[in-house]
């Protein structure tokens, strides 16, 4: 029971950590590899609302808008000029999260930070104690997944974007504003990202390098489920349940990289990973 | 009928446009006017810049040279969002649709809000009825000869007072070109909407255009009015 | 024979002279380095230049080739712990720092023809050679981790003792691999067979097109890197006497394509530079200002992708690369390479082709013969299927179902450089040559699998069948073999490439719309070049064309393809006269 709940619980935190991520490679093909940054961004918003000894949960939309405006700044000078030249976005966004990364620093120092746990204690649930944090994971994670069914489904936003997503000449064609769309799924994504660092903090330690370790795993998932997020639900299900496995039965080193090892494979059977199922 | 650039009464004029890919000329100094409320019909062979022609007037190639007027303003840096607000629609030839969403979508992206919806929808069922009963149905599940349907009525939910065409008529069933040919004239007629229809096919155009024009490697070859001695006329420029 | 070579040739032997001096100016400077160095320099630069012969490596995948590549440290890292265990769990003396060095070399080199394999495959991207260069660095991490007392774990191996050097030998012995490293890829990548690399970065699909087995040539490009990079690693291992897990991650790996990218990629100097200098720099300022360093080279980076993606290098060399006028050489004219057809078959052999892209069918029941001296006109409208049908003959997986034969052997399952090896060549529509080559550059790619090129030199000489040198000298590029391909006009490009088609010796040439985009004199002269290839040398020919009345000119043979299907076959007269044709070319066509 306890391994069934760790897998989910994996996979969960394993897709609020790539929702970000993929939702700009989905729409923009750029991999933004200051995502772990953002996510460090995101935590240290957690740090500094405590240290304002404001409620810890306020975070959340503070981590959103201040991923938020930093992605407005980025996609605006940094990954504009570089649509063309998608591996160098791959650099100019990794250039951009040392020097993010190293701004954090400078500001908080290079310690690990702690911050109160949201949501402290275990829960019994069918006979077993499991972290209550873990839980809210999960269900945070559906409700991640939900609300970005519905703005993608649902909205003109949405709409506009899974139009440039499907075929961007026409898009441009039919008028749409595709300059706009980008700058705003980019925001978009970039919140997404800060809002799951604050939600890492009570998981992990929060240092300034702490978005790195992240950032490949969602990397090598976002790959493996290429545009949709219902393929990235399942890439973090099966690849997270199977890290989890390994950790648990044959050594926690060797799962460490069991999602990049099976993504890899993956991608050479079918190098368009789940998405084109 | 020589005269083929009134600048000042056209709907769209084009003064000796330049255009192309890189530094290819596809286009070489064409001078063209389309009448507000007609039909006019672009003919000419594959590779003779047809689509080059409709990219440049839609801002998707850059204008080397001359002018594109619509309603007498130089059209420069509208771009197709800006067109689209001067109430201009494109039916492209290439991935006309978006495969992927239903057809209730596809012809929703059309519009900048959703406010106009039902009298887009209103204006689609006129023409095409079976469109608006299967909404919910993606578009890529639709047959050749419905797509193309599908393709004319997103250009025309948005109410246009010029409408570009590619090469509807492509492939299609006599039968099919006939709807939309239908669809076409009623449209020009009720509306006075203009209509520029790039075309290989003889028959559609004798049909249903008001004028015509036969482009051939990048410059105006001959045009006319569309009468008795028209077939004939073309086809010389058509055939092997 | 006019004399070709009065143009220039003078910068061929220059360039080797300055070469040279800079060769032996560097490794007087390594030799006298430590009488003026202090200790702390001497550590210091010893590092950053065996992390220089790393740069080195990043700059012939990602700078020459095009791969960008995360995973160089893994195979660093590989090299220094095999030494580094070698010493410590089995000893050390000179016979096992012998063995040392060559298992520090082949293991990296095993693993990274390995990874090579993996990652090089037909179909496969650029982009997935970058994920593996990030998989393995964290493999190889993970594996250190999970290693217990072999590989140390977490903390490394220290305390074995290595080549007993001192200082200043350690120094002398990095700064002089290090200069013997840099002249041999200098060396090479000036070569003719080090082009290729750059061909690849270009255009890879022409390389693969011209027959080259590009996919090959990476996997033993990685292998060979992953050696450099190991022996990197046993220097390292050596000098420093300690090995740690991060100096195989990937962090370490992408701060070698950051100093790559700020020295100057693809210049092989820039890269070495960059390593040495930031390495360097960092060693002095980062006690002062520990992440003030750090941000100041992130931001530099970032400023330098964007704005100067060619790196520092490209500031001092200015647009020489631009203007780089390379050598040209002499035209000679060669017998023919290629063995004469003995096959009873006909050339080229379709039945009952097809092809669908799910439920649409665009080429169905297709099934034509073509026979040497032929020259075939596939003509149609729009959407008739011409382009995919041309694609189905020169890759063996793009066909749906039916059969492709040449020379009565079926092409199912061969990729495009084995096809090119059975004597087809393809032009395609847009002119597809290579942009930062020299035309002379070019055409001997096209002669790669012929006649192999050299891997230290560039050869005076450049051989070309007959017909292909006559269609240079009608096109006037015979006055234009030293000129960068990027100062060619559209119509010169076209008939470059299908100069580059002809140098193949192919028995069949398919050609895409050869005349789109081209005035009337240069129609006339393809026109020409076409019917004398066909009628006087042999070789067939598959057009596939819009401008009918140069179809007419020219075709002994007319197919016209309308939705997928084969409606006629016929000689000239046949075609023109025949009331479908005309049917479809005014529309609508028949159902």
């Amino acid at each position: 029971m306890t391994l069934i709940l760790d897998m989910l619980t994996s996979a969960a935190i394993l897709f609020i950590v790539a929702t970000g991520l993929l939702t700009i490679f989905g729409v923009l093909k750029i991999i933004n590899f200051a995502h772990g940054a953002w996510l460090t961004v995101g935590a240290y918003c957690a740090v500094a609302t405590a240290h304002m000894g404001l409620n810890p949960w306020l975070a959340l939309p503070l981590a959103f808008a201040a991923g938020a405006v930093l992605g407005l700044l980025t996609e605006r000078f940094i990954v504009r000029p570089l649509y063309s030249r998608p591996l160098d976005a791959i650099l100019a966004t990794w250039g951009l999260g040392i020097v993010i990364g190293q701004l954090i620093t400078l500001w908080f120092g290079r310690d690990v930070q702690f911050t109160a746990n949201l949501i402290p204690g275990t829960v019994d649930l069918l006979g077993t104690t499991y972290s209550a944090y873990r839980l809210f994971a999960l269900v945070a994670a559906i409700a991640l997944g939900l609300g970005f069914s519905y703005l993608m489904e649902g909205t003109r936003l949405g709409l506009s974007a899974r139009a440039v997503i499907m075929n961007e000449t026409l898009a441009r064609a039919l008028g749409l504003d595709t300059a706009k769309i980008r700058t705003v799924t980019f925001m978009i994504g970039t919140g997404l990202a800060g809002l799951a660092g604050v939600l890492l903090t009570p998981l992990t330690s929060t240092d300034p390098t702490m978005g790195v370790a992240w950032l490949v795993g969602s990397f090598m998932l976002v790959m493996v489920a290429g545009q949709s997020f219902g393929a990235l639900a399942l890439a973090c299900l099966l690849l997270g349940g199977a890290q989890v496995i390994v950790s648990t039965y044959v050594s926690p080193i060797l799962g460490g990289i069991t999602v990049a090892v099976l993504a890899a494979i993956i991608l050479r059977i079918s190098p368009k990973g789940f998405s084109r199922a | 009928m020589n005269d083929m650039s009134d600048v000042k009464t056209a709907k769209l004029a084009l003064d000796n446009v330049t255009s192309g890919y890189g530094h290819v000329d596809v286009i070489k100094s064409l001078s063209l006017d389309i009448r507000r409320g007609e039909i006019f019909a672009l003919m000419g062979k594959n590779g003779m810049g047809k689509t080059t022609l409709l990219k440049t007037i839609l801002g998707l190639l850059p204008l080397k040279k001359g002018r594109i007027l619509l309603d007498g303003k130089p059209t420069d840096n509208l771009g197709p969002k800006g067109l689209v607000d001067a109430h201009v629609a494109y039916a492209p030839q290439d991935q006309p649709l978006f495969q992927d969403l239903t057809i209730r979508d596809n012809l929703r992206i059309a519009l900048r809000s959703d406010r106009d919806l039902n009298a887009g929808f209103d204006r689609v069922q006129g023409h095409f009825p079976f469109l608006t009963d299967r909404l919910g149905q993606k578009a890529g599940t639709l047959s050749g000869g419905e797509q193309k349907m599908l393709i004319i009525a997103r250009s025309l939910m948005m109410q246009p007072d010029l409408l570009l065409i590619d090469e509807i008529s492509e492939g299609l069933q006599p039968t099919v070109i006939a709807r939309i040919a239908d669809a076409l004239k009623t449209e020009c007629e009720a509306n006075g909407t203009t209509i520029l229809i790039v075309e290989q096919h003889l028959s559609f155009v004798l049909g249903i255009a008001d004028r015509w024009a036969v482009l051939k490697l990048g410059v105006i070859d001959d045009s006319g009015d569309i009468a008795g001695d028209t077939q004939d006329r073309i086809l010389e420029h058509l055939r092997i | 024979m006019p004399d070709l070579t009065l143009t220039n040739t003078v910068p061929q032997s220059r360039r080797v002279k300055l070469l040279a001096i800079l060769a032996v100016a560097a490794v007087a400077l390594v030799i006298v380095g430590p009488l003026f160095l202090d200790r702390f320099a001497l550590n210091v630069l010893t590092r950053s230049m065996i992390f220089a012969i790393l740069a080195i490596t990043v700059d012939l995948l990602w700078g020459y080739t095009g791969i960008l590549t995360f995973g160089q440290a893994a195979f660093f890292g590989a090299g220094a712990y095999v030494t580094a265990m070698l010493l410590t769990h089995v000893g050390s003396n000179p016979a096992l720092l012998a063995l040392g060095l060559v298992l520090s070399i082949v293991v990296p080199m095993l693993i990274g023809g390995a990874v090579g394999w993996l990652t090089f495959y037909p179909g496969s991207s650029d982009f997935y050679a970058t994920i593996i260069s990030l998989v393995v660095p964290i493999v190889i991490t993970q594996l250190i981790y999970s290693g217990g007392t072999w590989t140390g774990s977490s903390s490394g191996l220290v305390g074995y003792w290595g080549i007993n050097l001192g200082l200043d030998g350690y120094f002398r012995l990095a700064g002089l691999s290090l200069v013997a490293i840099a002249v041999a890829a200098l060396v090479f990548v000036r070569s003719d067979a080090g082009r290729i690399l750059t061909a690849i970065r270009n255009n890879e699909m022409r390389c693969a097109y011209l027959g080259i087995n590009t996919n090959r040539i990476k996997i033993l490009l990685t292998a060979i890197l992953g050696g450099v990079a190991g022996f990197a690693g046993y220097l390292y291992a050596n000098a420093s006497g300690v090995v740690a897990p991060e100096n195989a991650g990937f962090i370490f790996g992408t701060e070698l394509v950051v100093w790559t990218a700020l020295g100057g990629r693809g210049t092989i100097v820039g890269p070495v530079v960059g390593a040495i200098g930031i390495g360097y720099l960092s060693a002095q300022l980062s006690g002062d200002l520990p992440f003030l360093w750090q941000l100041l080279i992130g931001t530099l980076f970032v400023v330098m992708i964007i704005f100067l993606p060619n790196g520092l290098a490209a500031l001092a060399t200015g647009f020489r690369e631009r203007a780089r006028a390379g050598t040209a050489p002499r035209l000679v004219a060669e017998a023919p390479a290629r063995p004469h057809r003995e096959s009873d078959a006909p050339l080229l052999d379709i039945r009952n082709l097809e092809k669908s892209y799910g439920s649409q069918k665009v080429l169905e029941d297709i099934t034509l013969s073509v026979q040497p001296g032929e020259l075939v006109s596939l003509v149609g409208p729009n959407g008739a299927g011409k382009t995919t049908l041309m694609r189905c003959m020169t890759d063996g997986a793009a066909a749906s179902g039916g059969i492709v034969r040449i020379n009565g052997e079926s092409i199912a399952g061969m990729v495009p450089n084995q096809i090119v090896a059975r004597g087809i060549g393809r032009k395609f529509q847009v002119a597809s040559v290579f942009e930062s080559l020299t035309v002379a550059e070019c055409l001997r790619m096209a002669r790669t699998t012929l006649d192999a090129p050299s891997i230290v030199k560039t050869s005076d000489v450049l051989g070309l069948p007959q017909t292909a040198i006559d269609i240079l000298r009608l096109s006037g590029l015979d006055q234009m073999l030293g000129t960068s391909v990027s100062l060619l006009s559209h119509g010169q490009k076209q008939s470059l490439e299908l100069v580059m088609v002809v140098s193949l010796e192919p028995e069949l040439i398919l050609l895409d719309e050869p005349t789109a985009g081209l005035t009337k004199t240069e129609r006339t002269t393809i026109g020409e070049v076409l019917k004398t290839l066909t009628a006087e040398c042999g070789i067939a020919a598959i057009l596939v064309e819009h401008d009918l009345d140069f179809v007419r000119d020219i075709s002994s043979r007319i197919v016209v393809l309308h939705q997928g299907r084969l409606v006629l076959d016929g000689t000239v007269e046949d075609v023109v006269n025949d009331d479908i044709v005309k049917k479809i070319y005014s529309g609508g066509g028949h159902e």
